[in-house]
């Protein structure tokens, strides 16, 4: 090491000379059809691409002269790369954000309030589902425009449950119903290999957010500063896929991890698979489709789902502002929104928008997603450094499903570990 | 052939089961050869001042502070490094890192063996066998990490299916922790023989046949002339590969991700140490806190390497 | 054809156990490859059931299809072929100089210097990502094939390997020249350099499959598709939540094949042109 000291003033000296910063100055005249502007959108789904496109011929209609380039950015280095953009300040002028990562954003200052934009009355919030206009707010400020919203529930495989002799799910199933019909097709079927029901237990969103939130639990306090996790109604919730797990239901985490649970609902290997509208295309494209079929969740204490959705944002830097914020206010509109959902590519967030999407695949009763976003729907849980506790959570909680230790005393130290996390923020 | 005809007073000492031993440095005879080595290292040493040593100082000094995730740092001391000493998962990410490595270094002399079947006087094929060894080196990490996965999984996967027909009940490979590793260490070792074998295959060529019609003259067998005549003078060579895949293997990072994938119940006991920097870089945030992880492998790897050019003296010979 | 050409040990050199051993380790260390070709072949769904499909019976040429319609491949391929070739020429020259200098020459500092640059293989590059990326910004070179290629021209592996390389020649020649009164760029140029090539060839191709794979690095100081390389086009494939991964393997293979076609050639240079530099 004192290698390296010796030659640090000669490194400070060239990289000085290197970091001479050029700060772009920010246009915030209002803009108009003859605005002239280029401004960048970063996605990271390229599915979606062929939509987004015509959005923006669309946009160019009214706003000819503003050229948008897509950005695309695979999902696993998305906001690796944000960071390192935020980090030198040329963060894209328009960009997808999810919830997790929103308020980590939106605190430090680096997204342009949409305050302007609702007061001028280019969007009214009251066309999306207020959830997400909620998921989008930091300090009561509005900063993301809601492009669309998954909702969970509860795809069986109707071949597979006639075979094991089990009725299918409707919307008056509880726990004790969907766990009987689940450990039934697993002790039918085992011969062939074939399980009850399996879902993604990494991340809460597919699996025991549900649970947590129907047994009258919660992930996090509202005013999002302490853990749920010690709440006995939480454990409960978590109790739900331990139990499954245990008795053969479901295949064990090693199980799920080899084959994802995707893989094992597309290859007729369980009758259940608990996710969200996000499937709709794969299970559309899958070889047995037509034995699929979607059914709303199954209910403790109530009826519940966690409800999440992107957000377009615009960069507090934009050197385009005014053009960045017209585009934003656009994709929200209900033009733009029922043409993504016409192409496939969302569900769109904006109220009513949505039969495209309902018409996309005619086997399957989507109207269930739209239902439960309607009626029992519950905000995803996110705090200003959501990725410090749920790196917590995937730590710990596979030691609770797989029975390794008891639900109680996992929970008890992810809630311990979870709120100093919280109180770190 | 110009070569050929240079001889030494050295070389009728062949076939020698060690190799001659360059001349000790002629210390007293001065002398530095004025400006030119300059103009043959400047251009490289300012660019790697610029790019490389100037974000290790930097990452050096914000391993003493806490930063804000977009910029903004506040100096904290030591703090970062009591945390790091505290982390049972950073102990944990050394031993995998370590064990890792063993095995890509393993992989070493299966690379010196097989180079040595593929550069055999009159081979047919050879180029064929070449190329064959050659092409997991040209993978793309994502793209055979699929197939790999498909190779260890625990229910349908063809290698428990292999060990079944012999009785064997194999476990689940990459989610079980303790295999999960060892598991990665095979495909980095497969990833990476290529690259030993073109090495090595190199320095192969370089020697004399003469070393072996002498030894064959002599009586000695193929492994006897393999141990004293080939690895003897491969050693520089070895060396290199050896202290690349060192720091190669403490690099893990891609191939651990992608083999293990997202929803792995032995993630946390398996993650390596550039796992843990990018996770609290990049996605805890805790840019502070990553900078002293990534002081740790610096430290680490610089510890061993200087280990390995002291040793050097005892097992390496220079031509 | 004629045996009686052949040495003994030649002849030993052919015998079935050597080229059943080399097939049998030929074959696993190509086995993935040959399925990633038939994934390539398969629909999305057979490369995710279980248990797995062997042979998908129906093969799907229009996944390559599917490559050139999804990404603007040529475009990529155009920038992979430029940042490779930025990138090799840059070290081939400043790493056999640099590594001729380590190796041969006395210098005030020579073991501190090569020290600091060995350093810096020690480090992860995720390390590097913010600092370069700023300084590449600030160079005004974002989404330019020289931002791109510009750090990947100083190599520290490449300095080491070239060190390497030149400690393993003859003395006698250089020792030689000098007394002819060469100059010691006129010596390193005329004379090693040519004695190096081996080596060279090596460099040649380690640099370029690192350039050709690399991709975190390309990915974040590139925004348009367009200006993307291939590896870095080839995994904007993957999506959040499903993969079409046949496409993705079809676009995998056709990024392998012009690697793996320079290897074919390079290889013989590599192994060939070493004989000349017999070390005795």
């Amino acid at each position: 090491m004192r290698k390296l000291t010796r030659l640090a003033p000669l490194a400070l000296v060239a990289a000085l000379a290197l970091t001479s910063c050029s700060a772009p100055a920010a246009s915030d005249e209002a803009v108009t059809a003859d605005s002239a502007a280029s401004i960048s959108y970063a996605i990271w789904d390229e599915n979606q691409v062929p939509a987004l496109e015509a959005n923006i011929a669309a946009f160019n209609e009214i706003y000819p002269n503003i050229e948008v380039k897509i950005d695309i950015t695979p999902w696993a280095q998305y906001f690796t790369k944000l960071q390192t953009q935020a980090s030198g300040d040329t963060l894209p002028d328009v960009f997808w954000m999810n919830g997790p990562n929103f308020q980590l954003y939106a605190a430090n200052d680096q997204l342009e309030p949409m305050t302007n934009v609702i007061d001028d009355g280019s969007v009214d919030p009251a066309n999306y589902v207020e959830v997400l206009n909620d998921l989008y707010s930091y300090d009561d400020v509005q900063y993301g425009m809601p492009k669309d919203f998954d909702t969970v529930a509860l795809w069986y495989n109707q071949a597979i449950l006639t075979e094991a002799g089990v009725a299918t799910p409707d919307d008056t199933w509880t726990w004790d119903d969907f766990h009987t019909a689940a450990k039934t097709v697993s002790d039918n079927l085992a011969d062939q290999g074939i399980y009850g029901v399996a879902t993604g237990l990494t991340g809460g969103q597919e699996g025991y957010y549900n649970t947590i939130l129907q047994a009258g639990g919660s992930i996090l306090s509202d005013d999002g500063t302490t853990s749920g996790y010690d709440d006995p109604k939480t454990i409960r919730g978590l109790q739900f896929w331990a139990d499954l797990i245990a008795d053969g239901s479901s295949p064990n985490l090693q199980q799920l991890s080899d084959t994802p649970h995707n893989a094992w609902f597309t290859s007729s290997k369980t009758a259940f698979f608990w996710s969200g509208t996000w499937s709709v295309a794969e299970l559309a494209a899958a070889s047995n489709t037509l034995d699929l079929n979607v059914a709303p969740l199954p209910q403790d204490e109530k009826q519940a789902t966690v409800i999440h959705g992107l957000a377009n944002v615009v960069s507090a830097n934009s050197a385009n502002k005014g053009a960045a914020q017209a585009f934003q206010a656009y994709l929200g509109s209900e033009e733009a929104q029922t043409l993504q959902a016409e192409m496939g590519a969302a569900n769109p967030a904006f109220i009513g928008a949505g039969q495209a999407f309902l018409d996309s695949v005619d086997h399957f009763d989507l109207q269930v997603f739209i239902d439960e976003a309607d009626n029992y729907a519950y905000p995803f849980p996110v705090s200003k450094d959501t990725a410090a506790w749920t790196s917590i959570e995937n730590e710990l909680l596979p030691q609770a499903f797989s029975g390794a230790r008891t639900v109680e005393d996992v929970a008890d130290e992810l809630a311990t570990r979870m709120n100093e996390a919280l109180a770190a923020e | 052939m110009t070569l050929r005809t240079g001889s030494t007073t050295e070389e009728s000492r062949a076939p020698a089961a060690v190799p001659p031993v360059r001349p000790a440095p002629k210390k007293k005879q001065k002398n530095f050869d004025g400006y030119w080595p300059w103009l043959f290292v400047l251009p490289t040493l300012l660019g790697v001042l610029g790019f490389y040593i100037w974000p290790i100082i930097q990452t050096g000094y914000l391993s003493f502070t806490e930063t804000g995730p977009f910029g903004g740092e506040e100096f904290i001391g030591l703090d970062n490094y009591q945390t790091m000493l505290a982390d049972g998962n950073v102990g944990q990410a050394l031993i995998n890192t370590l064990v890792y490595t063993v095995i890509v270094l393993a992989g070493i002399p299966i690379a010196l063996l097989m180079a040595n079947l593929v550069n055999q006087p009159g081979l047919k094929f050879a180029s064929f066998y070449r190329v064959l060894f050659f092409m997991p080196y040209i993978a793309m990490p994502t793209a055979v990490a699929l197939v790999w996965r498909m190779i260890y999984n625990g229910d349908f996967g063809i290698l428990n299916w292999l060990l079944s027909l012999v009785g064997i009940d194999g476990p689940y490979w990459t989610s079980t922790p303790g295999f999960a590793i060892v598991s990665v260490g095979i495909v980095g070792m497969w990833a990476s023989l290529g690259f030993g074998i073109i090495i090595l295959g190199a320095a192969l060529k370089n020697i004399s046949p003469e070393y072996y019609e002498a030894a064959q003259l002599d009586g000695a067998t193929k492994w006897k002339q393999f141990t004293a005549i080939t690895v003897p003078l491969v050693t520089p060579s070895l060396f290199f590969v050896t202290i690349i895949s060192v720091i190669n293997g403490f690099q893990l990072f891609d191939l651990l991700y992608a083999i293990m994938g997202q929803y792995n119940p032995a993630l946390v006991q398996s993650q390596s140490l550039v796992y843990i920097f990018y996770n609290q870089a990049f996605i805890q945030n805790d840019k502070g806190y990553a900078a002293a992880i990534g002081m740790l492998i610096l430290v680490v790897i610089g510890i061993v390497t200087f280990f390995q050019f002291r040793m050097q003296k005892k097992w390496v010979n220079y031509v | 054809m004629s045996k009686e050409s052949l040495s003994p040990a030649q002849q030993g050199a052919n015998s079935v156990r050597t080229h059943l051993v080399l097939g049998i380790i030929g074959f696993v260390m190509v086995f993935p490859f040959i399925w990633q070709l038939v994934i390539s072949l398969s629909t999305n769904d057979q490369v995710m059931s279980v248990p797995p499909t062997f042979w998908p019976g129906d093969l799907q040429w229009g996944n390559f299809v599917d490559v050139f319609t999804k990404l603007p491949f040529f475009d990529q391929f155009g920038v992979s072929v430029g940042i490779t070739v930025i990138r090799v020429i840059g070290q081939v020259v400043l790493c056999s100089m640099a590594g001729y200098a380590f190796a041969r020459m006395r210098f005030r500092g020579r073991g501190v210097f090569l020290a600091v640059i060995l350093s810096i293989l020690m480090v992860p590059p995720q390390v590097y990502l913010i600092p370069q990326f700023q300084i590449i910004q600030n160079l005004g070179l974002l989404n330019t094939f020289i931002g791109i290629a510009l750090p990947g021209i100083f190599s520290a592996f490449g300095v080491f390997l070239m060190r390497q390389i030149f400690l393993g020649l003859p003395l006698e020649l250089e020792e030689a020249a000098r007394l002819d009164g060469a100059n010691p760029f006129q010596i390193f140029y005329k004379i090693m350099l040519p004695l190096a090539t081996p080596g060279i060839s090596a460099l040649v191709i380690i640099t370029t499959l690192w350039s050709w794979n690399d991709l975190l690095w390309p990915l974040v100081v590139t925004t348009y598709a367009e200006k993307m390389p291939v590896s870095a086009g080839l995994a904007t494939l993957a999506g959040s939540i499903t993969t079409d991964y046949p496409v993705m393997m079809a676009a995998s293979v056709l990024a392998m094949a012009p690697v793996l076609i320079l290897f074919i050639i390079l290889q013989r240079r590599v192994v060939e042109g070493l004989a000349f530099s017999g070390s005795k």
